[in-house]
């Protein structure tokens, strides 16, 4: 923490607690020591002083152990020469600041009853509205709980003028905060500032007028602490729950405009104990480790077009789209919907022209959300019927954004843009083709809105891996051309570590127990070299959906102790396995057909079988109608071992595991297999041969019988002696 | 030799839920084995029966229902006395039938003030079911949690798409949240998983499986139910610790059967014995499955069932 930060914070909290403290004891002299002190209708007393040390101020009286604790947390003033008082020190200060405040308020209330109006708005005659009581906590704290307000800002000071304060004022009740001000700057405020440039202030524009002074931003601080207390259940006096319940579900923050006192130096890291970052508009100085916030603690210098989205990054805050801004209908219901013949106004890609779609991860501050341009020619500049290249250009950055998820994203667009109605889209990455047909046109579609409906749905499906989207939709074919080269070098980088993933690499796979609403105790576990037997989940997609929905059926397995390599068997994975599967299923192998394979759902793109007599392996796929060499269809053998068992002999996986390192490596791996629907080796090919050249069998694909050699065993026998195929010299798999 | 009778080890048990005014101590759930088998565990608190009462007069019903609270249905603060003076209601169910916007439509003001009429005028535990309409509910349903503040209400369905607005609303005025899901025990405890972490406490939750009536699903919110039980009593599934509730009066007297009349359908036999055997049938099921809190229509279906939980808890 900074050294700078700390001493000003302390010596303000020295300074405040003085003042407090001379203040009581003129209170103690004039009215007594029995004297009620209160906030209006609260059932919380002095809610910071009540939450954090349980203590119930009632009476003046009531203050003395209050300033005691103030005394007992409140550090010496570091010396020059001491480079270390920091962190721990100055958050004790910061809070008995609050202590402190939080009386010198209460005595307010009982020297000047008329100061705060016990309102939700103010007047002319009283700008401030001090403590909010139970019945305003009840009724917006429910919209913190709920999202509907995720959060407020504790605005101290003043903006340079009042039209700069009502542009930051919008910004933030653009983003559903509530801003709660507090704490003059040079002879103004920013509540005044607002009232001036004829902003309507009060809580129900959730512009809330606390006090002048600095000591009202424990108005904001004990509306928190309330919040805490009243819908997190916390008790009085559990401090640590109440500021984690901040921490974790109040997204606030403190912005200061104008020059930073030690007052304020004071209560900045006082809300820092709250998990609430302190943002500057003056060069201060920065705290950036995260430690006790979620990121940063004190970010500084910020200029007044950027505060608001800055402070909203370091909180950690999401952006809320409501709606996808489109003139056109949007949603699933248009998303099969073709636009043929006469009706295209406008055709890209699809082999006419060049058309390229890429999601790029970026740097916090490369990106700037909701920025959306056409370069080129738009629709409207074309005659109907014209063909045009694209390039769609997403550029994303979030705090929790990895580039494994760009793919994911990208992948998106398809349905995506297909839900606008009047649009189609058919393909991806560098191959992507898209009509825009003449009605939606004439209802005023543009290209710009691609990139509406992708920053829209972006925010409101992926907001817990993202926080900014900016796309820029490229007509202009030197720039498309540009773009799609880019596209190239990136799918190549992409498909390139995919591809070079490795059981071996990562320590946690994942789960999915999506299938368990109708094969009950069906677990898959997906690691990278053996995707999901249904064929569209594969690790990085699991990886992904965890971190966009924590709760959902994606849950990370750590493998834990190896117990077989061979059978691909781990402890990790078998606890969870068999928690996961309600007790049914205690253990199973990753890598094998004959010992305890995986348990099949039943939405398996291919089931392997055991042939005794070639002793190998089969598989078939669900296009698949005929008769197999097992003796049974797709249909028969999934109706068999499908429903979330495991069966020796048998087990089903995704077209693409034949063709990865991992296929029943525990029985020899891909060199046992026998037989396979021609269609499905064609389909798997390329792969295969790549496989197979790895492993130093280029010929071994010719040797996989189909059902023009036989589908019988009796019938293939013959032909895999005359190959020569490898499984009939191999150990016996049975 | 003496037959020894297997016992099934049970690894959890279902959370006891306070219900209605604190001070009356009505207690839910509890159970420490499965449905009757008070022969291997604690059945602390048997299950307990709702009446519904509607806000508005039912349109189209069944003739028996009709005799029975014709004098009442246009006040529901008399329909819910006659429930409790009349036929011993354990509790109350308070449909908001009027609130559904392809029918009246009425505003969540009114709805909410009708909720704290009845629930001032009566002293058994009240709960409170919207139209699952998942917009409407949850204003109509917020604004319920807001008026009856302290009142302890059970409100629902709150559903995965409204569950954050009106379980923000229970949590501030303190009222128990009715997690609906369609039939499915993996949404079932995602939803519950969902409330947890707005920071609805376990206390403050009852699992409504969605019911089915007799001839019209009953055996799905069955099989959906025992598996519900059996994953919180001998798996470890701990977000389904919860106690569930059935709101079978209003599923099985809507059905073509329970409203036919005899010359409609003469095979049937007498409409009033068949609409209250439906009844009973499907509660005397779900009861078999799990359910802890029934909502039932006919006093007659609340006499038999009353009797048989009687009976079998012993």
């Amino acid at each position: 923490m900074s050294k700078i930060i700390a001493s000003a914070g302390i010596r303000g909290a020295h300074k405040i607690i003085d003042r407090a403290e001379k203040k009581w004891n003129e209170a103690m002299e004039k009215f007594g020591a029995t004297q009620e002190v209160a906030f209006p209708n609260t059932g919380y007393y002095l809610p910071i002083i009540y939450g954090i040390t349980g203590m119930a101020v009632k009476t003046l009286e009531d203050m003395k152990p209050v300033f005691e604790r103030c005394r007992d947390l409140l550090p010496p003033i570091p010396a020059e020469n001491h480079h270390l008082p920091y962190l721990g020190p100055a958050l004790d200060a910061g809070m008995a600041a609050f202590f402190a405040e939080e009386c010198e308020e209460a005595i307010r209330y009982i020297e000047e009853p008329d100061f705060y109006l016990s309102a939700e708005e103010p007047d002319e005659a009283h700008p401030w509205l001090g403590a909010a009581d139970d019945i305003i906590l009840r009724k917006r704290g429910v919209e913190f709980v709920d999202g509907t307000a995720p959060g407020f800002a504790a605005i101290l000071g003043a903006a340079p003028s009042k039209e700069i304060a009502s542009e930051i004022a919008l910004e933030l009740q653009k983003k559903n905060l509530y801003v709660f001000m507090a704490s003059e700057d040079h002879g103004t405020c920013f509540a005044k500032q607002l009232v001036e440039a004829g902003v309507q202030v009060g809580w129900n524009t959730r512009l809330v007028p606390f006090g002048p002074d600095t000591s009202a931003t424990v108005y904001a601080i004990g509306f928190a602490t309330r919040a805490a207390m009243s819908f997190g259940g916390v008790k009085p006096g559990d401090f640590r729950k109440i500021l984690l319940y901040n921490k974790n579900r109040i997204f606030a923050f403190a912005m200061t405009l104008g020059e930073v006192t030690d007052e304020w130096y004071a209560n900045g890291v006082g809300a820092v104990n709250y998990g609430f970052p302190v943002i500057a508009d003056t060069p201060i100085p920065e705290i950036l480790p995260t430690g006790i916030c979620t990121y940063e603690h004190v970010v500084s210098n910020i200029p007044h077009n950027e505060i608001v989205s800055k402070a909203i990054e370091v909180r950690g805050l999401k952006v809320q789209v409501a709606e996808v801004p489109v003139p056109v209908a949007y949603g699933p219901a248009f998303e099969g919907e073709r636009v043929r013949g006469e009706d295209i106004y406008a055709e890209m890609g699809g082999g006419r022209t060049q058309a390229v779609e890429l999601v790029q991860m970026k740097d916090m501050n490369a990106v700037e959300d909701g920025k959306i341009e056409l370069v080129g020619p738009d629709l409207k500049d074309v005659e109907p019927g014209a063909k045009l290249p694209l390039a769609i250009y997403v550029e994303v950055a979030g705090r929790k954004m990895q580039e494994d998820f760009e793919p994911i994203l990208e992948r998106q667009i398809h349905h995506l843009i297909n839900y606008a109605q009047g649009t189609m889209h058919i393909g991806q990455r560098d191959i992507a083709w898209v009509r825009v047909s003449k009605s939606a046109v004439e209802k005023g579609f543009e290209l710009k809105h691609f990139g509406s409906i992708l920053h829209a749905k972006f925010h409101q499906d992926f907001n817990t891996i993202l926080d900014k989207v900016q796309v820029t939709v490229y007509t202009d074919k030197d720039k498309v051309d540009e773009i799609t080269q880019l596209a190239r070098d990136t799918y190549k980088v992409r498909d390139e570590r995919i591809e070079g993933m490795t059981d071996e690499g990562t320590d946690m796979y994942y789960s999915c127990t999506l299938c368990q609403s109708f094969a009950p105790t069906h677990v898959c576990v997906i690691s990278p070299e053996r995707t999901g037997l249904c064929g569209a989940y594969n690790w990085l997609d699991c990886k992904a959906a965890f971190e966009i929905n924590p709760t959902g059926p994606n849950q990370p397995v750590e493998k834990g102790e190896l117990l077989d390599e061979r059978l691909g068997r781990y402890q990790g994975i078998n606890d969870f396995v068999y928690s996961a599967s309600r007790q049914k299923i205690e253990s199973y192998n990753l890598y094998s057909i004959m010992e305890e394979p995986m348990t099949t759902c039943g939405c398996c793109e291919c089931i392997a079988a055991v042939l005794p007599m070639c002793n190998g392996i089969m598989t078939v796929d669900r296009d698949h109608r005929g008769e197999t060499p097992c003796g049974m269809k797709f249909t028969t053998l999934a109706g068999t071992i499908g429903g979330g068992v495991s069966t020796p002999g048998f087990v089903g996986h995704s077209k693409y595991y034949i063709t990865q390192r991992k296929f029943i490596r525990a029985e020899g791996g891909i060199q046992r297999m026998i037989w396979m629907p021609k269609r499905l080796k064609e389909e798997i090919m390329p792969r295969l041969k790549a496989l197979c050249e790895e492993l130093g069998i280029p010929d071994f694909p010719d040797k996989i019988a189909d059902e023009t050699v036989g589908i019988t065993e009796e019938e293939i026998y013959p032909w895999l002696e005359e190959k020569g195929h490898p499984a009939l010299t191999m150990d016996p798999i049975m | 030799m003496a037959v020894e009778i297997p016992k099934v080890s049970y690894t959890g048990k279902i959370k006891t839920i306070p219900i209605g005014d604190p001070s009356k101590g009505i207690l839910v759930g509890g159970d420490e084995a499965y449905p009757f088998y008070g022969f291997e565990g604690a059945l602390p608190n048997a299950p307990r029966i709702a009446m519904d009462v509607q806000d508005t007069p039912p349109e189209e019903c069944a003739a028996t229902i009709r005799e029975l609270f014709s004098d009442v249905w246009d006040d529901p603060v008399a329909w819910a006395q006659k429930c409790i003076q009349e036929y011993g209601a354990d509790m109350i169910d308070l449909e908001l039938a009027s609130t559904d916007p392809n029918g009246l439509d009425r505003s969540a003001e009114e709805a909410a003030e009708m909720v704290k009429k009845v629930a001032d005028s009566i002293d058994v535990p009240l709960i409170v079911y919207g139209t699952a309409n998942v917009e409407k509910d949850s204003d109509v349903l917020r604004m319920v949690c807001e008026v009856c503040e302290g009142r302890h209400l059970m409100v629902g369905p709150v559903q995965e798409g409204n569950y954050k607005k009106i379980g923000a609303a229970a949590i501030a005025y303190k009222h128990t949240v009715i997690a609906n899901t369609p039939i499915d025990i993996n949404l079932a405890k995602q939803l519950n998983i969902l409330l947890g972490n707005l920071g609805v406490p376990d206390e403050q939750i009852l699992i409504d499986p969605t019911t089915g009536g007799l001839g019209y699903g009953l055996e799905y919110t069955y099989s959906v139910m025992e598996r519900i039980r059996m994953a919180a009593m001998v798996q470890q599934d701990e977000k389904l610790q919860l106690p569930m509730i059935c709101n079978i009066g209003k599923e099985v007297w809507k059905t073509k059967e329970a409203k036919q009349t005899i010359e409609e359908a003469p095979e049937l036999g007498d409409p009033t014995q068949r609409g209250v055997l439906m009844e009973a049938i499907t509660a005397q099921d779900l009861l078999l499955a799990g359910a802890n809190i029934l909502i039932l229509r006919h006093p007659e279906t609340v006499k038999l069932v009353r009797s048989m939980i009687q009976e079998l808890m012993g």
